[in-house]
């Protein structure tokens, strides 16, 4: 790969499905519709989007799996359907529901087998180990089989597994998927450490916004196969932010803030919780307002949750008709 | 192919031969019901021998055909079954990954367990064999149906493998190994030499892989064997090409326009 080149690059990429032909006379159905970015080594990115959006698929052509129908894509400076074996020894997948654990065995031998598959040099290959073993945590996991293994300690060694070959860009499909709040925090907290400590690419798809908060500062939100948004996930708070969250506790027990754009949450004693839409009404305003009526003891401003960003995200993309 | 390359291939037999030596249940069962299978016709044939019924050899070597192409069958792994499964679980998506031959690492996993399963096996059917029997056929007739035997089954197990490949299409392939076994009934004589069958089923027979399947070898033991070892290790060479040819050709229809399971 030349210096400076991006680690992944997408132009226009396409493809279809067919599927059986209906009434109306569909014959196919698009998953990825002229889809544009690019991604710089090193970058973490969350690729987001609702079910059916077409996530996995774009990630299949990413490693080779798929063959795109028109468009261009190039991963590690190599065309993924081209050249799909030189281009496995360069990155990892890790599929949240899937597996490549031998089940019946412990993952060491799963782990035997990959330095063979990936052709590592068996000393290499024992240092690496090691080191992930101890990063991710995995001790007598190592030696324990597949099928004793709790879905977080699965997990664990699902992505060390990918890890095994150094690869230079990782891609993640829901790597939290059916993980407790606990074991999902572990995985999180260990991608984004490996991911620093070297320098891996990692493009990481998830339902969840803790996944994409917690580990990536980039997303790319995509629906019905096109690109809604590409930027910083700090970004696509502030421009899909419509409303703040605003908590007061004042000595009045009521305050009446009967203003445009204000929507009264929750009210008790003392505590007033009000939705504010700052396009209509400044914040200044509405807490001027307050303070006309009662000294404020505390205030609390929270943005809405990632996931309502993204919900309106989605709701503001144009809808069309699936099968073309 | 490099040695780096075969030592891919050589780990997934080995890995794969690690599991079911781990994990010997089915290979039991396999065994439990060769004993089963040979016991209960090793009493039929001598029954309807004493019946003085006809037959198409004599009663012990009739038994040791049977062990002989049961043994040939059973060593074979289903392993369509697998790679059926791993296409509905979507596992599949990290098997086309790898940088390997999909196609020549299934099979590799499949001789991994064929390596484990035909030595058991060959061991029950013998001793079963002998059990019920109290005769052996000539050791030399014996000699050349394990290696043949063994081919056999390997090729057997290629064949699964393009069965198995069907399901990336069909998703269920259960019915295409319903219609195989019943091929493998027949037309590969599992049960009795293709002498006894209709002369149009020999002559059907001919044109498929089945008689050298399992017929051939296992008629070794009946000393009446249904071709030469030359033209036996002829026919499986061309077979095997054939099943690689079609193998290969499956393959690459699967990747052109593979819609894998899970999005």
């Amino acid at each position: 790969m030349p210096p400076h080149a991006a680690a992944v690059e997408l132009n226009q990429l396409s493809k279809s499905f067919r599927v059986k032909a209906t009434r109306s006379g569909a014959g196919s159905v698009s998953a990825v519709d002229k889809l544009s970015f690019s991604i710089a080594p090193g970058e973490r990115v969350a690729f987001i989007g609702p079910n059916g959006a077409g996530k996995s698929t774009t990630l299949k052509m990413l490693a080779g799996i798929l063959q795109p129908d028109a468009g261009e894509v190039r991963v590690l400076g190599l065309v993924p359907s081209r050249q799909r074996r030189q281009l496995a020894f360069r990155i990892g997948t890790v599929f949240g529901q899937r597996s490549q654990l031998w089940y019946q065995l412990p993952p060491r031998d799963t782990f035997e087998l990959l330095g063979r598959v990936y052709e590592i040099d068996p000393f290499e290959h024992r240092r690496r180990i090691g080191i992930l073993s101890s990063v991710f945590a995995l001790g007598a996991l190592v030696n324990t089989p597949v099928r004793h293994l709790s879905l977080g300690e699965r997990m664990r060694c699902e992505i060390v597994a990918s890890l095994l070959h150094a690869p230079r860009m990782l891609f993640l499909d829901e790597p939290t998927i059916g993980l407790d709040v606990s074991a999902k925090a572990t995985i999180r907290e260990l991608l984004w450490t490996e991911s620093e400590r070297e320098g891996v690419t990692l493009l990481l798809t998830s339902h969840d916004t803790g996944d994409m908060e917690r580990v990536c500062a980039r997303a790319i939100v995509i629906n019905h196969g096109r690109l809604l948004w590409d930027g910083p996930i700090s970004a696509l708070r502030q421009s899909y932010l419509k409303a703040k969250r605003v908590t007061l506790w004042s000595e009045a027990e009521h305050l009446d803030l009967t203003l445009p754009g204000v929507r009264v949450l929750s009210s008790s004693a003392y505590r007033t919780e009000l939705e504010i839409a700052l396009e209509i009404t400044p914040l200044g305003q509405v807490v001027d307002a307050a303070l006309r009526q009662a000294a404020i003891r505390d205030m609390a401003i929270e943005d809405a949750p990632l996931d309502e960003v993204i919900r309106t995200l989605y709701a503001a993309a144009p809808r069309e008709s699936e099968p073309s | 192919m490099t040695a780096a390359q075969l030592a891919k291939y050589v780990a997934f037999s080995r890995i794969s031969a690690t599991e079911a030596r781990r994990e010997p249940n089915e290979l039991y069962g396999r065994m439990a019901f060769f004993v089963v299978i040979l016991g209960v016709f090793s009493s039929l044939w001598r029954a309807v021998s004493e019946a003085g019924m006809p037959l198409a050899a004599d009663p012990k070597s009739l038994v040791w055909y049977l062990a002989a192409t049961e043994w040939i069958l059973l060593s074979a792994p289903p392993i369509h079954v697998e790679i059926q499964e791993a296409i509905r679980r979507g596992d599949v998506v990290y098997r086309l990954g790898h940088p390997v031959s999909y196609v020549a690492a299934e099979f590799a996993r499949g001789l991994g367990l064929l390596a484990v399963r035909a030595p058991f096996l060959g061991v029950t059917a013998f001793v079963c064999a002998f059990a019920f029997t109290r005769w052996t056929p000539p050791l030399k007739a014996l000699l050349i149906v394990v290696p043949f035997g063994f081919a056999a089954s390997a090729l057997i197990t290629a064949l699964y493998l393009a069965i198995g490949l069907l399901a990336f299409w069909l998703q269920d392939v259960a019915p295409i190994y319903w219609v195989w076994q019943k091929l493998m009934f027949v037309l590969g004589g599992l049960m009795l030499p293709l002498e006894v069958y209709p002369e149009f089923i020999q002559h059907a027979a001919v044109f498929t892989p089945f008689p050298s399947l399992l017929a051939a070898p296992a008629s070794f033991v009946l000393g009446t064997s249904l071709m030469t070892p030359g033209v036996l290790a002829r026919n499986l060479i061309l077979w095997s090409g054939a099943t690689a040819f079609a193998v290969s050709w499956m393959f690459r229809r699967v990747v052109s326009d593979v819609t894998i399971n899970g999005g």
